[in-house]
């Protein structure tokens, strides 16, 4: 198959059109002349076609899941049910305020309820709550759970740090330290955790462990049990991070794994769309000790009514607006009863039977660091490359050219040059075939033509390092810095 | 381990897990196992679970009638004369911007860490921040944050990595959730909110109170919002920076109130952060939501989040790409400047797209008109008995805050509900144990609202404050 990605030379919004000549914005009846915008916002008038096609050629110039596999590991970018795109803009769901009275959204409520419901069986964990807006947000707000629950028992003066494991996502130590702990990351050994390491590790000050199984290096954590009694004798709390759900649902769950709090990333595991980036909706479910922390509202049932919570004193409060992502719990909820119990179950072994088959098929290409029995997703290593100049950057950019997105690169930092695979259950074995294809192409293919890469997209290479260098970061610095970005370009063009 | 849960041919799921022509069975023959069980035989028999407990899965046309049987139990916003608004509107939006939406290049997209396979979303994103720096008045924007009341949060601690000090300076006026995220992104490093009292005539800024508190030294920052928690805009807030000096400044502004209002980089701002959700989202329950964020240069390298940069690529032809990401989780680890990693992308596209199709002029001119109709709806109100409307003597926009003399505001609420009237946002903080304070309510006009709404609000008012029930 030969790909070739569409190639528009279209110019930025502001140079579809003229904006409209400096003036004053209209005036507002009561308002002060101070208070009053001088000159007009700067943003061109357009057409509505103008603006359709200008986005439309845009976006043909973007991989999405519906045009190409997404191999990226631990972002679990599976297929995005077109039925959820259609419920979620139902009048009932798009067009209701957070702060409409609860006799008014009884639906919505009853829907977050259940949502609750389902994902509390799928964590074994009995307390969820839906609000934070992403992973990352989940487990800051997790940290700030554990904070307020050693705050309460005077242990937090003694309860300092936070362990994580080497290949833990950056995420977490990132958000563990906004929490105001310190943090020590603990050695992996074979890929997984040392337990030896970790027993070494904890002691009074530890008030947390955070851990994700399967882990990034795509093996289960066999210690867990062990590992959860370690950490739970010292005194701490574990923590789940749920980026990696999708290989054991049904199979294990954080609760019986021994951990206290979790989250999920709806946006991964139940399908949701990622947008680009965002949005997310990083849920968190808590057991006994910490659920009493849980943001409020909590969505509660009495009788057959419907509505929110607030009286929990020993909530950590709000984290976010609103109750969470409302428009993506709504389509995790469409994945979740479309699955039911079977289907969930068959949503883990078929990622994890996909994970093994292409490990196994890509293993022959480039090493694989550790056991090859794996979950979700699987680790190469580009090492071998490097004898022919070639990074595990050009491969990456390489597969581009072949019409597949590259794998996640350079992560976990405990393998050189690591490429991460995860091409979960929606994708067929043609597709798991033909990404194997393109991969052993990409990997024979010449130095030189690996250094080129890519050839067939919108662009060449993108020159990372000058962007880094001298920020050009909107139209004002385009504006004010170079007159004619078109120019300057050219300018700067390599021999 | 429970026997193998492969779905029959032809069922919803097995339309959405490939199986043609037995493929599992291929795929376990390559890998020479008799069956999937033998791929989690890492999985300790102690840390094995039964059933989860769920019911079976559903076809598609039942999933659809039971989540329109459950939405059916919400009463959507068109059927009341809404008076809601806050940080979250249900403005209009045109067809044309959730038809960009649903470009499925667009939504299924991940993160675009690979630029050259991702140019749509980058220069999306790079328009975005282009269109936000325009808004503000300020240098510089990032790619999006998850809401106003997060990207508040963000800047309290952008404030702290800029100035030395343990308080933060709030309005007290702010509204009581956006307090408590505040306060939840302050816990950490162990920084405290504190808030400014407002005039009781005009709900604006004790300025006095800030010249005070600056000089102890502790400040370490400061945010207004414009309009502010009563919906009003504050006079205060173009003084502020010569009280505040070195003291970092943050304004929460509006997006659609800073196309008629001076940007606050022209007075002063050092961030600049907002509430997206009204260009070209729907209320949707309260999420996705988009927060904004924009700063001077010479912070950026301190700031959080995604942020797009122009470049070339190998050609010399102009690229996008994501840049500055030392600062960023997934390098910097626990010495990144923030742990955000998904932000609101789809919803920063939505915010550009929206704005593009309506273009400056209609959007200056729709915010005239929200706030022509916040006076005729503040009038209206302040003809009933028992209603103060509006509360506050200072200059609004599209909303502002009356007060209730005799009745609770929930109360008053209910019963406008019952005549199908969203009468707007109590303001105070539903927490039990919180002190209960005047009965005021945030009132908005909306671009529905119609002159009989109004006429309908007013009549639903005098029921509910003369102790007429429906």
């Amino acid at each position: 198959m030969t790909f070739r990605q569409a190639r528009w030379d279209e110019p930025s919004i502001w140079d579809l059109a003229e904006s409209p000549p400096a003036e004053p914005a209209p005036a507002v009846p009561g308002l002060p002349e101070r208070m009053r915008r001088k000159e007009r916002l700067l943003w061109p008038e357009l057409s509505e076609l103008q603006v359709l096609r200008h986005y439309t050629r845009l976006s043909q110039m973007n991989f999405g899941i519906e045009t190409v596999p997404y191999a990226l590991g631990s972002c679990t970018m599976k297929y995005n049910p077109r039925v959820s795109e259609v419920l979620a803009r139902r009048d009932g769901a798009a067009n209701l305020h957070p702060h409409q009275p609860e006799a008014s959204v009884q639906g919505a409520l009853e829907l977050l309820w259940r949502l609750e419901r389902i994902l509390s069986k799928v964590t074994g964990l009995p307390e969820v709550s839906l609000q934070p807006a992403a992973g990352a947000h989940g487990e800051y707000a997790a940290l700030l759970m554990v904070r307020a629950y050693f705050l309460e028992r005077g242990e937090l003066g003694q309860r300092t740090e936070v362990l994580l494991p080497d290949t833990a996502h950056g995420t977490n130590p990132a958000s563990a330290a906004m929490a105001g702990f310190t943090t020590r990351e603990i050695a992996s050994k074979d890929g997984c955790v040392d337990l030896t390491a970790l027993r070494a590790a904890v002691n009074e000050h530890t008030a947390c462990f955070m851990l994700t199984n399967p882990n990034t290096a795509g093996l289960f954590e066999s210690e867990i049990l062990e590992i959860a009694e370690t950490v739970h004798r010292a005194g701490g709390m574990l923590y789940y991070d749920g980026a990696n759900l999708n290989a054991i649902l049904g199979i294990t769950h954080p609760g019986r794994m021994g951990f206290d709090v979790a989250h999920l990333n709806l946006h991964k595991t139940f399908a949701t769309p990622h947008g680009g980036g965002g949005p997310g909706a990083g849920v968190l479910a808590a057991g006994e000790k910490l659920g009493p922390y849980l943001p409020i509202p909590r969505v509660v049932k009495t009788g057959r009514k419907f509505h929110l919570d607030y009286d929990r004193p020993r909530s950590i409060g709000k984290i976010k607006s609103g109750y969470g992502n409302f428009g993506l719990d709504l389509r995790a909820y469409a994945f979740a009863i479309s699955h039911g119990e079977a289907g969930l179950q068959h949503v883990a072994r078929r990622a994890v039977l996909n994970s093994n088959y292409l490990g196994q098929r890509l293993g022959t290409s480039l090493p694989r660091p550790f056991r090859t029995l794996v979950k979700h997703e699987f680790l190469l290593s580009g090492t071998p490359l490097k004898a022919r100049g070639v990074r595990t950057l050009d491969l990456a950019k390489r597969l581009l050219d072949e019409g597949v997105h590259a794998p996640t690169i350079y992560f976990p930092s405990i393998v050189d040059e690591a490429l991460m695979i995860e091409l979960p259950e929606t994708e067929s074995k043609r597709d798991l075939d033909e990404y194997a294809a393109a991969f052993e192409r990409a990997v024979n293919d010449t130095p030189e033509n690996l250094h080129a890469a890519p050839q067939r997209l919108a662009v060449k290479r993108v020159d990372e390092v000058r962007a880094a260098r001298e920020p050009t970061l909107s139209w004002k610095d385009l504006r004010h810095r170079t007159p004619n970005h078109q120019k300057a370009a050219s300018v700067s063009a390599p021999p | 381990m429970r026997g193998p849960a492969r779905e029959a041919t032809g069922t919803l799921v097995a339309r959405w897990i490939p199986d043609e022509a037995g493929e599992e069975a291929s795929l376990l023959a390559s890998l020479g196992i008799p069956s999937v069980d033998a791929l989690f035989a890492d999985v300790p028999k102690k840390a094995r679970i039964g059933r989860l407990g769920l019911s079976a899965g559903l076809e598609e046309p039942e999933v659809v009638a039971h989540i329109d049987k459950i939405l059916a139990r919400n009463r959507p916003l068109g059927k009341f004369s809404n008076f809601l608004g806050g940080r979250i509107t249900s403005r209009y939006v045109p067809a044309a911007v959730d038809a960009i939406l649903q470009r499925s290049e667009f939504y299924t997209s991940y993160t675009p860490y690979q630029p050259e396979a991702s140019q749509g979303m980058l220069r999306a994103l790079f328009e975005f921040q282009s269109l936000w720096v325009e808004l503000t008045g300020m240098d510089a924007a990032n790619a999006s944050l998850y809401d106003g009341a997060t990207a508040s949060g963000e800047a309290l601690l952008l404030c702290r990595r800029l100035h030395e000090g343990r308080r933060f300076l709030v309005p007290a006026s702010l509204p009581w959730e956006e307090k408590s995220v505040l306060q939840n992104y302050a816990t950490g490093p162990g920084l405290t909110l504190e808030e400014v009292p407002y005039d009781a005539r005009t709900g604006n800024l004790d300025l006095e109170f800030v010249r005070t508190a600056v000089r102890s030294d502790e400040v370490f920052g400061m945010l207004a919002d414009v309009p502010n928690g009563f919906g009003h805009v504050d006079e205060g807030l173009w003084e502020l920076k010569s009280i505040l000096g070195d003291i970092p400044y943050v304004v929460s502004g509006d997006p659609l109130a800073l196309t008629v209002l001076e940007p606050p980089g022209e007075y002063g701002a050092d961030v600049v952060v907002g509430e997206g959700q009204g260009f070209g989202i729907s209320p949707s329950y309260g999420g996705p939501l988009l927060g904004l964020f924009a700063c001077r240069k010479e912070h950026l390298r301190l700031t959080p989040g995604r942020i797009v940069g122009a470049t070339v690529d190998a050609d010399g032809a102009p690229a996008y790409t994501l840049t500055l990401q030392t600062r960023e989780q997934h390098i910097r680890r626990s010495r990144a400047t923030s742990n955000i990693c998904t932000n609101q992308s789809l919803m920063a596209l939505a915010f550009v797209v929206y704005a593009s199709v309506v273009g400056p002029r209609g959007l200056a001119a729709l915010q005239v008109s929200l706030a022509e109709k916040a006076r005729t709806v503040a009038s209206t109100l302040g003809s009933v008995e028992g209603i103060l409307s509006p509360r506050f003597e200072a200059p609004y926009l599209g909303e502002f805050t009356i007060e209730l003399k005799d009745s609770d505001a929930a109360s008053f609420l209910e019963k406008l509900r019952r005549r199908r009237v969203l009468g707007g946002i109590p303001l105070a903080d539903p927490r039990p144990g919180s002190p209960a304070g005047p009965a005021r309510i945030l009132v908005a006009a909306t671009d529905t609202t119609t002159e009989k709404d109004i006429q309908k609000y007013a009549r639903a008012a005098r029921a509910a404050t003369s102790g007429v029930s429906k």
